[in-house]
């Protein structure tokens, strides 16, 4: 049995966020602080022990999203996976991020995305496919995915 | 050419071309008018039709016609087909008034072409105030002219693809207004039709908790409803009315609870938010009316005690005030439960918003305050 993952939310539209929130603890796992902009995001990150953050790309003060993303990966702490339905305003690297789940989501597939970076958290590579609605960033793809290449 | 003595003062001859001979020699004046560059004449106004009676040098090179020619002549045969009759007018006129005249006039060379004429006349008169003469000065200004006219079809050409762009512009606005519109009257349908299954789905069930809550999910929808709806009746689609909303939400929360003798005090600014803000705003504002009416009339079932109902929106400059008061039963300074629904849904909303909301026992009933930073709404 792995341990569950301690998850940070970064979005700016509350009803998302709240959705998501009891998503996540609905699969398991705890949500470990919700910050709507770039700042909040930081100093979260900061304060609270977080295995992942989800960030959205756009928040309450702009499309800073790929910024908190670089910031995040940069602590070395925790890992990021982008949620957006625009993955076009994603760098070509990800920011150091492990991937994208498109939006809108649906529940199973935020489950398996769940399970899937579960593994990969607590026991890499991960041994579950890669589900669909995930996108893993080319880094990631070649550590975890490398049979892809 | 014939030109005769008449019995008028011999000055009146002193330059007149045919008596040069005898009269201009010596005349500093004379000769330094004949000699200028600038074309010059004189004409006879006592003389049948006003004829020329002096053209100097720089007439006849400006003009083209031999002095013979001119003579003798009035001056209407440099006038052609395009010269302005007004302006002909006008001359005829300062002429018979004795008054001086500037003006340019479309005058014609012997050999027909054209050129712009700054023509200028003014009477001589002798000592008894009689106009004897008329001395004019004419300039080739052809080139000003020109450039004038050049400026003045280029500015009109600017100004008409000015005008043309705007009525572009003016018409893909109008294009993207009408898509919008379209767009949110698509998103209020279908908030509908949810709205609809909802009640259908209410109608199956027994169990009142279930009831509430799906009266609560249908309450939501149908603000939201109302967001898209003033909308799409907005003629600004980036901009959406808090004081409109908030008039139709009240009622539309009124009306639904049954409780028509609940009072209702308005005041309500105009307020106008970003149509991106509408949503959560109207979500918070929803969940908040909604508590305060279910309170409003709690106090225990006796229909004479007519709850009252208060909603204040005010602008502030800096911030945007939202109060809603109840005179019910009041939250006895205990916070509204905080792990309901509702509740988790105006923190979150207010986080999102940069809201300050505010829970103030008003002895009766329950006053919150909303803050909203102005800046945040735009």
């Amino acid at each position: 049995m792995l341990k569950p993952l301690k998850v940070l939310i970064v979005e700016d539209e509350a009803l998302l966020a709240m959705e998501l929130e009891s998503l996540i603890e609905d699969a398991g796992h705890e949500v470990v602080g919700w910050a709507t902009s770039s700042s909040e995001a930081r100093e979260l990150i900061d304060t609270v022990d977080a295995d992942i953050a989800f960030v959205d790309i756009h928040l309450t003060d702009g499309p800073t999203g790929v910024d908190v993303a670089e910031y995040i990966v940069g602590k070395d702490n925790s890992m990021v996976v982008f949620m957006t339905a625009n993955s076009k305003r994603i760098p070509e690297n990800y920011a150091g991020a492990v991937g994208v789940i498109a939006k809108p989501y649906t529940m199973a597939g935020l489950n398996s995305a769940l399970r899937y970076l579960q593994e990969g958290v607590r026991e890499p590579p991960p041994v579950s496919t890669c589900p669909t609605g995930f996108t893993l960033s080319p880094d990631y793809q070649s550590a975890w995915s490398p049979s892809h290449n | 050419m014939e030109f005769k003595p008449t019995r008028e003062s011999p000055d009146a001859w002193h330059m007149t071309d045919d008596l040069h001979a005898e009269h201009g020699k010596g005349d500093p004046f004379a000769a330094a008018i004949r000699a200028t560059r600038m074309s010059m004449i004189i004409t006879d106004p006592r003389k049948a039709d006003n004829p020329i009676v002096f053209v100097n040098d720089a007439f006849l090179r400006l003009t083209g016609y031999s002095r013979n020619e001119v003579l003798g002549s009035n001056c209407r045969f440099l006038q052609g087909p395009d010269t302005d009759r007004q302006s002909v007018e006008r001359v005829r006129q300062a002429i018979q008034a004795n008054s001086d005249i500037s003006i340019d006039i479309l005058n014609y060379r012997k050999d027909g072409s054209a050129f712009w004429n700054a023509l200028y006349i003014s009477p001589v008169s002798n000592d008894r105030g009689e106009v004897q003469f008329f001395f004019a000065s004419q300039l080739d200004v052809t080139d000003r002219k020109e450039s004038e006219h050049r400026v003045k079809a280029d500015k009109e050409r600017f100004e008409a693809a000015v005008k043309e762009r705007t009525r572009e512009l003016e018409e893909a606005l109008e294009a993207q207004t009408v898509l919008i519109h379209e767009v949110d009257h698509r998103v209020k349908n279908n908030l509908q039709m949810v709205a609809s299954l909802i009640v259908m789905q209410k109608r199956t069930i027994k169990d009142e908790e279930t009831r509430h809550s799906l009266d609560a999910m249908l309450s939501r929808i149908e603000a939201l409803g109302t967001v898209h709806r003033r909308l799409y009746q907005s003629k600004d689609v980036s901009r959406f009315d808090l004081a409109d909303f908030a008039d139709d939400l009240i009622s539309d929360l009124l009306t639904a609870s049954g409780h028509s003798e609940i009072r209702k005090e308005l005041d309500l600014q105009p307020v106008i938010i970003s149509a991106h803000k509408a949503t959560p705003v109207a979500l918070m504002m929803n969940e908040l009316v909604t508590n305060a009416l279910k309170h409003a009339f709690k106090n225990g079932g006796d229909e004479s005690l007519k709850g009252t109902l208060g909603v204040r929106l005010h602008n502030h400059g800096e911030h945007i005030n939202i109060e809603i008061a109840d005179d019910g039963v009041g939250f006895d300074g205990k916070q509204e439960n905080s792990t309901s629904f509702g509740t988790r849904l105006i923190h979150s909303l207010a986080r999102q918003l940069r809201a300050e909301v505010t829970w103030e026992n008003a002895n009766p009933g329950t006053r919150v305050k909303i803050k909203l930073p102005a800046d945040e709404m735009q």
